[in-house]
């Protein structure tokens, strides 16, 4: 709305009839001139009439216009955004300021962090207000965080606490926490006016938020928490400072993969990552450290803000857990410069052998072919119950059947929290046996003699099915022909759900079957351990295979190299074989929240602090590392929104927007006090006035006449061009 | 005491730089004494005209004897015969001739300092002058004499008469026209503010005569640009007629009507062979007349 801020000096708009009453008066005061032509000066005055009444009314008009801008801008006019308040009286004011506290509100400018330049204006917001004004203060990362949630006139503390605020390592979501912010605004209905103060760094993803829960919205009748009103889009008004850089430079990694999955002594490994880039195209040389030493660096040409795929290769490493990084050069953003993960290598994968001597000979000898080893076990069936059986990667029942109910149940629990079952059967274990196992691929019906004519058959990987959980390849030394030779053979009923066929012997002999159960596997064969049923413990397959269903098993298993901060997990998925007594600890040294789900299922609550997670087990005092999280590179692409699409998103029809604090200040003032626009005025009188001028001395004359044209000498000679 | 007749229009320094100068006729004229332009009539003279079968009373003298042994015919040799010019100034003294825009004479006073001028290289050529002056009516008729003496009285008359109130060059024209018999050479100066084609009309009589013609068209500066600053009530000088007008808003559309004004009487007088040419009262006189004679004389050759 337009205000007078002198309207006084309206007065002076009389004065905008002097062109007229100077044009009047001019035309009664005359001079008689003599003049010889005076027929030409009629007719010229014929022909031009028209023309000069058209010229004469914009001359008027230009000289009117110019003293009514000169006067309304010594009337100094004030244009106000907002039509609340009256001019002369002022009514209290309710204020929410959001903070965006993403990780990437670190970003370094030329005059500071972005962080402390959004609570520096934070502070100025509220130093400005007037007594009796109240403020609210909210800090929005992944789940609104209320610094002052109620509304409050101590100015003061809101500033103290602004100030003490610390930035989170999170991304945000400023759609929930204006929500907040607006429901803490409408608690009192009688105040006029509200105003919400989103400081932010005006990265694009914090604002997604909006766009999505409008589609949302729209989608489904179904009111979320979160949401906001029409009302409260359309009538409140918004204000924003996009403090972040407009053209931001970052790189980081983003995600990190290491094959294989299982890392074992001495084997070399390599990385995946994905490296982010925000702004132009660069050559970015990223490092792998390990141990905080570095063993790994390679240069990669980065394409502009997008995603760039990096490989890095790794040489063995010594057993245990390894604490790796990897890092990118040093930037504006220095949050997200290094990558935290683990590289968990072992010595050697355990394998708990259950059967007798003569049953299991073979397969002793090929999971462990030095004597030393100890990473075998033998054990008979009776001895199942005293063996902690998470202690193992695999387990083979080599002819072990029948077996206690009570170590069924626990081979089952095992095999669910992801271990590996292998069984062989044998002459000892009648095919009713295998009944009180439910975990098989599919329960034997027989056991069938093979004619010495049919004997010879070549082992056939079955392709995969769609949708196939378990699988197996085949994968042979080279040079090694699959051909056994079958004495006797169990034959299978229907698969159980989840089982398949993996190798069949011939076309048709199913000889080894798989099934999913749980987070673990089990394998099962058609012929025993030994060489009484098959030649296969003889060939030179026997041995690759065992270590493959061993590392197979162990593959599914593995825990991940990172987690993503914030993340709510099983206990098992993060923390395998964790016990109650188990010490796990945060980066910050506070013990993880850890709570039972029921059923003696452990679910960690919430990892909310980026680092390495360490676990200290009641048996041995010394803590390992056993999680790396990170936070969440949402962020770290980052991508400035412009004020254009933050209104298109948000649906705030009452929305202005600043680069700079003092710009924001600037904004503040207009809308509340108004806009003078007396220097505009002055601009226009000026552009007026010259406008008069050039009209009056320029256009009038622009055109030659004919004697202009003609040319005449000194002797009188007319030459007409 | 004040200057009178030549020495009122022109000064010795002037008088000077008009000396050597001449003004010719383009055509054959008819004088009564024997001088530089061609005459109409046959005579003694030394420029050969051409042949003619003898008749009786010729002079044998004349006889061509060379044609008479090639032919056996008698032919007498014709000279053309050489004579004095005669050249009438015609003065006008209509209203309108009455004006100045400032610093610069009126045009009428321009005009007699003109046929001062004019006057003046005549008698030094040798050659005769006479003076018509007109205004509403014709005022006064000069004869030709080539003696400075008359010269000087022809312009202490003009001195005596100022600008008339109205203007009737068109009629007093063709009464001149009508009352010069012989060959001459007529020398208008006037701004021909008057009828358009009546005046062409009578510029043509004068051409029928078969005189040798020239328009001094005389206007003032302002006359031509209206380059007035400021809007006045104009009077028109020999009517009387009154009108407001700003000049600076009507500018162009004058300046338009007052060159196809010019162009009119240009293009007529082209068409007669008669000599026109505008005389702006701002140019010294002696500049404009010894570059008018000297164009003359170049274009004549």
């Amino acid at each position: 709305m337009l205000f007078v801020a002198n309207p006084a000096f309206l007065w002076a708009l009389t004065a905008a009839a002097i062109p007229l009453m100077l044009h009047l008066f001019q035309r009664r005061k005359t001079v008689v001139t003599p003049f010889p032509t005076l027929r030409f000066l009629k007719a010229a005055q014929k022909r031009s009439s028209s023309r000069i009444r058209f010229e004469n009314f914009l001359l008027w008009l230009l000289r009117t216009l110019l003293i009514l801008t000169l006067v309304f801008a010594f009337a100094l006019p004030v244009l106000r955004a907002t039509g609340n308040a009256s001019w002369f009286s002022r009514t209290s004011r309710d204020v929410a300021i959001v903070l965006d506290a993403s990780y990437s509100m670190n970003y370094e400018l030329e005059r500071g962090k972005v962080w402390d330049i959004c609570k520096d204006a934070a502070a100025a917001i509220i130093g400005g207000l007037l007594a009796g004004d109240r403020v609210c203060v909210y800090a929005a990362a992944e789940t609104p965080l209320p610094v002052i949630e109620k509304l409050t006139t101590e100015h003061a503390a809101a500033v103290q606490a602004v100030r003490a605020l610390p930035s989170l390592p999170t991304s945000s979501k400023l759609d929930q926490a204006v929500a907040l912010a607006l429901r803490a605004l409408n608690q009192e209905k009688n105040r006029r006016e509200k105003e919400v103060y989103i400081l932010t760094d005006g990265q694009a993803l914090p604002w997604h938020g909006f766009r999505d829960a409008a589609q949302k919205e729209e989608a489904s009748a179904d009111a979320s928490p979160f949401a906001i009103t029409r009302e409260q889009r359309e009538k409140t008004a918004f204000f924003t400072l996009l403090a972040g850089a407009q053209q931001p430079d970052n790189a980081c990694a983003t995600d990190v993969k290491v094959t294989p999955l299982l890392l074992l002594a001495g084997q070399p490994a390599r990385l995946s990552a994905r490296l982010s880039r925000s702004g132009p195209a660069k050559a970015v040389t990223v490092s792998v450290e390990v141990d905080g030493q570095e063993r790994a660096r390679r240069a990669v040409d980065t394409e502009p803000d997008t995603e760039t795929a990096v490989e890095l290769a790794l040489g063995g490493l010594e057993p245990g857990v390894h604490v790796a990084k990897l890092l990118t050069p040093q930037d504006a953003l220095p949050d997200d410069d290094a990558f935290l993960f683990l590289l968990r290598v072992r010595k050697q994968l355990p394998a708990l052998v259950v059967g007798p001597q003569e049953a299991t000979r073979y397969l002793r000898a090929a999971l462990a072919p030095g004597a030393a080893d100890e990473s075998v076990r033998q054990a008979d069936a009776a001895e199942l119950d005293g063996i902690d059986l998470r202690d193992f990667q695999a387990v083979f029942l080599c002819d072990a059947l029948p077996l206690s109910g009570q170590s069924v149940l626990r081979i089952e629990e095992y095999v669910k929290t992801g271990g590996v079952l292998i069984v062989f059967p044998g002459d000892r274990s009648d095919v009713s046996d295998f009944a009180a196992l439910t975990l098989l691929p599919a329960q034997p019906k027989a056991v069938a003699d093979i004619p010495t004519e049919l004997a010879a058959r070549p082992l056939k990987r079955i392709p995969n099915q769609k949708d196939q959980v378990v699988t197996f390849n085949l994968s042979l030394p080279p040079g090694t022909v699959p051909l056994v030779a079958l004495k006797r053979v169990q034959t299978f009923g229907d698969l159980a759900e989840g089982g398949a066929v993996l190798v069949t012997a011939g076309d048709d002999t199913p000889f080894m079957l798989g099934r999913a159960v749980g987070r673990g596997r089990v394998f099962q064969f058609a012929v025993s351990a030994n060489r009484d049923w098959s030649t296969f413990p003889l060939t030179a397959l026997f041995l690759p295979v065992s270590h493959q269903l061993i590392r197979q098993g162990a593959g599914a298993s593995v825990q991940p190299p990172h987690l993503v901060l914030g993340a709510n997990i099983p206990v098992n998925d993060a923390l395998p074989n964790y016990r109650e007594d188990d010490a796990v600890a945060t980066p910050g040294g506070a013990p993880l929240a850890i709570r039972d789900s029921g059923n003696r299922t452990f679910v960690i609550e919430e990892l909310a602090e980026p680092g390495l997670y360490t676990r200290a087990k009641a048996s041995a005092g010394q803590p390992e590392p056993v999680l790396a999280v990170n936070t969440d590179r949402g962020e770290s692409l980052l991508t400035p929104a412009t004020p254009e699409e933050i209104a298109e998103w948000t649906g705030f029809k009452r929305l202005l927007s600043a680069r700079e604090p003092e710009e924001l200040a600037r904004l503040i003032d207009e809308f509340r006090n108004g806009r003078s626009l007396a220097e505009l005025f002055l601009w226009l009188a000026f552009l007026l006035a010259v406008t008069e001028w050039w009209f009056a001395n320029h256009i009038l004359r622009s055109k030659a006449g004919a004697t202009e044209r003609m040319k005449v000498d000194l002797a009188g000679k007319v030459i007409t061009s | 005491m004040s200057a009178e007749g030549i020495g009122a229009y022109l000064n010795p320094a002037q008088m000077a730089k008009l000396n050597r100068l001449a003004l010719n006729s383009r055509y054959v004229v008819e004088g009564t004494l024997a001088g530089r332009h061609r005459s109409a009539q046959k005579g003694a003279s030394t420029e050969f005209a051409d042949h003619r079968s003898y008749m009786p009373g010729d002079d044998l003298k004349r006889i061509d004897w060379k044609v008479l042994g090639r032919t056996d015919k008698y032919y007498v040799r014709r000279y053309q015969d050489e004579t004095n010019l005669r050249v009438y100034l015609l003065v006008d003294r209509s209203g309108s001739m009455n004006y100045s825009s400032g610093t610069h004479k009126t045009k009428f006073n321009y005009a007699c300092t003109l046929a001062a001028a004019i006057g003046y290289v005549v008698l030094k050529a040798r050659d005769a002058v006479g003076m018509y002056i007109y205004g509403e009516k014709m005022d006064a008729a000069l004869p030709c004499k080539n003696s400075f003496n008359e010269l000087n009285n022809a312009l202490k008359i003009l001195q005596g008469y100022k600008p008339a109130k109205g203007t009737a060059g068109a009629d007093v024209m063709h009464q001149i026209a009508e009352s010069i018999n012989r060959r001459a050479m007529i020398v208008i100066i006037s701004d021909l503010l008057d009828d358009q084609p009546e005046l062409i009309k009578a510029i043509a009589h004068f051409r029928k005569n078969l005189h040798d013609v020239i328009v001094f068209h005389t206007l003032d500066p302002i006359e031509l640009s209206l380059d007035l600053r400021s809007g006045a009530e104009f009077e028109d000088l020999e009517t009387g007629e009154r009108m407001i007008a700003d000049p600076r808003a009507m500018a162009k559309e004058y300046k338009d009507l007052m060159g196809a004004f010019i162009e009119d009487y240009r293009k007529a007088c082209s068409e007669m062979k008669v000599d026109y040419r505008l005389v702006r009262t701002d140019e010294p006189v002696d500049t404009f007349v010894r570059a008018y004679l000297e164009e003359r004389k170049r274009l004549s050759r």
